[in-house]
């Protein structure tokens, strides 16, 4: 058996992504079984998925913690968490980034497969939904399923949602990610502070669940724990507003659904700290005063 | 806040005795849906609101999932809160039972137990209270209206007490309490607030302290969580047992706890019963004791927390027990004999069900006297059924 754990972010395709991964090795005759983790965090928000294979079934109903390959669908998440976390000694991740294997740095040097799904994804499908090419350059990175089989699962699962046109578009993706996908070996020594979390024991909680704000080991919880929890390292793509096409309607402030704009001399302002990079704002702008640029961190 | 109120005594229903006992607690918001099967113990309080004896808040809300709603929002914000419902409005709340009880939140509510559709009946049965077990509530049953009144003062003090901070909701058989009046004690005001004290929330809802209640909880604390509430209702056992010792000191009626035991010290068999059937069980051991047979009754007072220390230190020195249920668990038994045969797991006695009174059939001498002379062949080992149904057309026992 191999198990896959796959680091996405909400509304990135990471949880399709793990179950067209489970139909390809199924149509090869494996058993497979995927499932997602998320809570009740929106687009944008860093949630994980599973898969996991093997030619017998599969009983073992836990989550992932000691996976044989690691896939980020998103480049911003190595910078935050450490994704080998659990990764076996001679394990394998695949990440989605613009680097070469020997330029992206994680915690220790890893047996490592890049490809650069977003600008694939923009090229053939218009969008930013990386989880079908992705899914190519796992197959090209581990030889555990063939890319006819994994094009096969994506038409299948994408076709019967979105159309067989737009299945085939996929398909694509993952074949041309496929082509590109570039093996080798990461850079190590990126340090990584486990993130603290607070897990009060019995006594500790307070009764009911109740709770204002708190100052505990690992930071503020509670009400106003945002001031510590920022989410602008969600974004992928942030607005950016041209000054001069605005007029300060306010449509924008209205609809942004987390309260990320405000009104400057008449001129809309993004809070960076805390923009999700969702894109309503640019969607509503009725004089198209915003662009969603695609943002790129060192 | 209440006006002074003598003590007095009165002839009242049930429903008046509930709403009464709200009353001299001086409840802040009553929030009700008044329609059928609702009873009128929120009518009767509404009219302590006309009248002018209280200031409490009357929500008139739009069905009993809202009252509940309204009480545990109101409550939340520190406020003392009342409410009854009955039968399908009880499984209606139902989603909100336990939203109340694990923001432990004191909520005092008497139900007024009424069959569960379908078919359609307004007669007492206990298949509405019975399914909300795990709905993390003090559970409990009255055998006459003085322990109506009585109890929903008791209710306070130990759903307010802060080992326990749960909501609790006394029972009383419809009809049988809520429509019949007879004589009521009640105490004044002054004396009730005195026992009961100042409620003081575990948590508030307020502006100018903002504090998150009953928000999205992911794994890591909900377990933690629940076992907090099963220790709550735990601890709940010994609050019983203290405020109704504290309340039989002040007030001269003594409700012995969780349960009652009547006539179990030499009994051979005991019965347990709980609501009104115990008052009738009581004349039955009493005219079985005079023909010389060693009978005993418990009353069981409290079905959650379930008082299984009690029952097993009486189960010691019987030889069968039998327990009377008003509602089924098809295909097992009554939730009352289930419950007894985990609280008597690993010893050795008969214990049989009697199931009688289901729908609001009249639950007369005679069938206690029979599941008394069942008991009494069961202790002989003669017992040819685990459950009898009793009073029930075509079915032998």
């Amino acid at each position: 058996m191999y198990e896959i754990r796959f680091h996405g972010r909400g509304g990135q395709g990471g949880r399709m992504a793990a179950e067209a991964y489970a139909l390809a090795a199924f149509l090869e005759g494996n058993y497979a079984v995927s499932f997602p983790f998320f809570g009740a965090e929106r687009r944008g928000a860093p949630v994980r998925a599973f898969t996991r294979v093997d030619k017998e079934k599969i009983r073992i109903k836990t989550q992932v913690y000691e996976p044989d390959y690691v896939v980020v669908l998103d480049e911003t998440l190595i910078e935050t968490e450490d994704v080998l976390e659990g990764l076996k000694e001679n394990g394998m991740v695949i990440i989605n980034t613009t680097k070469k294997p020997e330029e992206v740095r994680l915690s220790r040097p890893v047996r490592c497969a890049t490809v650069d799904a977003t600008s694939i994804a923009l090229d053939v499908l218009g969008r930013a939904i990386t989880n079908t090419a992705i899914l190519g350059a796992i197959a090209r990175a581990t030889g555990e399923v063939g890319i006819e089989s994994v094009e096969k699962a994506i038409i299948e699962k994408f076709g019967a949602r979105l159309g067989e046109a737009a299945g085939k578009k996929n398909a694509e993706a993952a074949r041309i990610a496929y082509e590109k996908t570039l093996i080798g070996t990461s850079q190590g020594g990126k340090a990584f502070v486990p993130k603290k979390r607070w897990l009060p024991d019995v006594n500790e909680l307070p009764v009911g669940g109740a709770i204002g704000t708190l100052q505990t080991d690992a930071g503020l919880v509670g009400i106003g724990s945002f001031i510590e929890n920022k989410t602008g390292d969600w974004r992928t793509f942030m607005p950016e507003i041209d000054k001069e096409k605005c007029i300060g309607c306010k449509i924008c402030w209205f609809y942004c659904p987390e309260g990320c704009i405000s009104m400057v001399d008449g001129k809309a302002i993004v809070d960076y700290d805390y923009c999700k990079g969702c894109g309503i704002c640019a969607n509503e702008c009725p004089v198209k005063a915003i662009e969603m640029k695609r943002e790129v961190r060192i | 806040m209440i006006q002074k109120i003598d003590a007095k005594k009165m002839v009242v229903t049930g429903d008046y005795a509930a709403a009464y006992g709200a009353l001299l607690c001086d409840v802040d918001v009553v929030a009700a849906y008044p329609i059928t099967p609702q009873t009128i113990i929120v009518e009767e309080f509404s009219t302590f609101v006309n009248d002018g004896i209280t200031d409490a808040e009357f929500i008139m809300v739009e069905s009993e999932h809202s009252a509940m709603s309204a009480c545990i929002a109101a409550q939340a914000a520190g406020a003392r809160t009342f409410t009854a419902t009955s039968s399908q409005g009880l499984a209606l709340m139902h989603e909100m039972l336990s939203i109340a009880s694990a923001l432990r939140l004191p909520i005092v509510m008497p139900v007024v137990n009424r069959t569960v559709a379908a078919p359609i009946g307004i007669w007492c049965e206990y298949n509405d209270t019975m399914p909300q077990r795990d709905s993390g509530w003090l559970q409990m049953s009255c055998e006459d209206n003085q322990e109506v009144l009585d109890m929903i003062i008791m209710a306070y003090k130990m759903g307010e007490h802060k080992d326990v901070l749960l909501p609790v909701m006394p029972a009383l058989d419809a009809f049988i309490l809520s429509h019949t009046v007879e004589p009521v004690d009640a105490p004044s005001s002054d004396e009730v607030l005195d026992f009961i004290s100042h409620y003081k929330p575990h948590a508030i809802l307020d502006p100018d302290n903002p504090m998150a209640i009953g928000t999205f909880t992911p794994p890591e604390y909900i377990q933690e969580l629940r076992y907090q509430h099963h220790v709550a209702m735990n601890n709940a056992r010994k609050v019983i047992k203290d405020v109704t010792k504290e309340f039989a000191q002040k007030f001269g009626r003594d409700y012995h706890g969780l349960i009652e035991a009547y006539k179990c010290d030499d009994a051979e068999v005991v019965l347990i019963t709980m609501g009104t059937v115990t008052g009738t069980a009581r004349d039955i051991v009493d005219e079985m004791r005079a023909k010389g047979k060693k009978v005993g009754l418990i009353k069981l007072r409290f079905y959650r927390p379930f008082p299984i220390e009690e029952i097993r230190k009486i189960a010691e020195n019987v030889d069968a027990i039998g327990v009377y249920d008003r509602s089924i668990s098809y295909g097992t038994g009554g939730p009352m004999f289930i419950e007894t045969k985990n609280a008597l797991y690993g010893m050795e006695k008969p214990v049989v069900n009697f199931l009688a009174g289901l729908g609001g059939r009249d639950v007369v001498k005679g069938d206690v006297e029979k599941m008394f002379e069942i008991l009494l062949k069961a202790k002989e080992g003669e017992a040819k059924e685990e459950i009898y149904w009793i009073n029930t057309r075509g079915v032998s026992i």
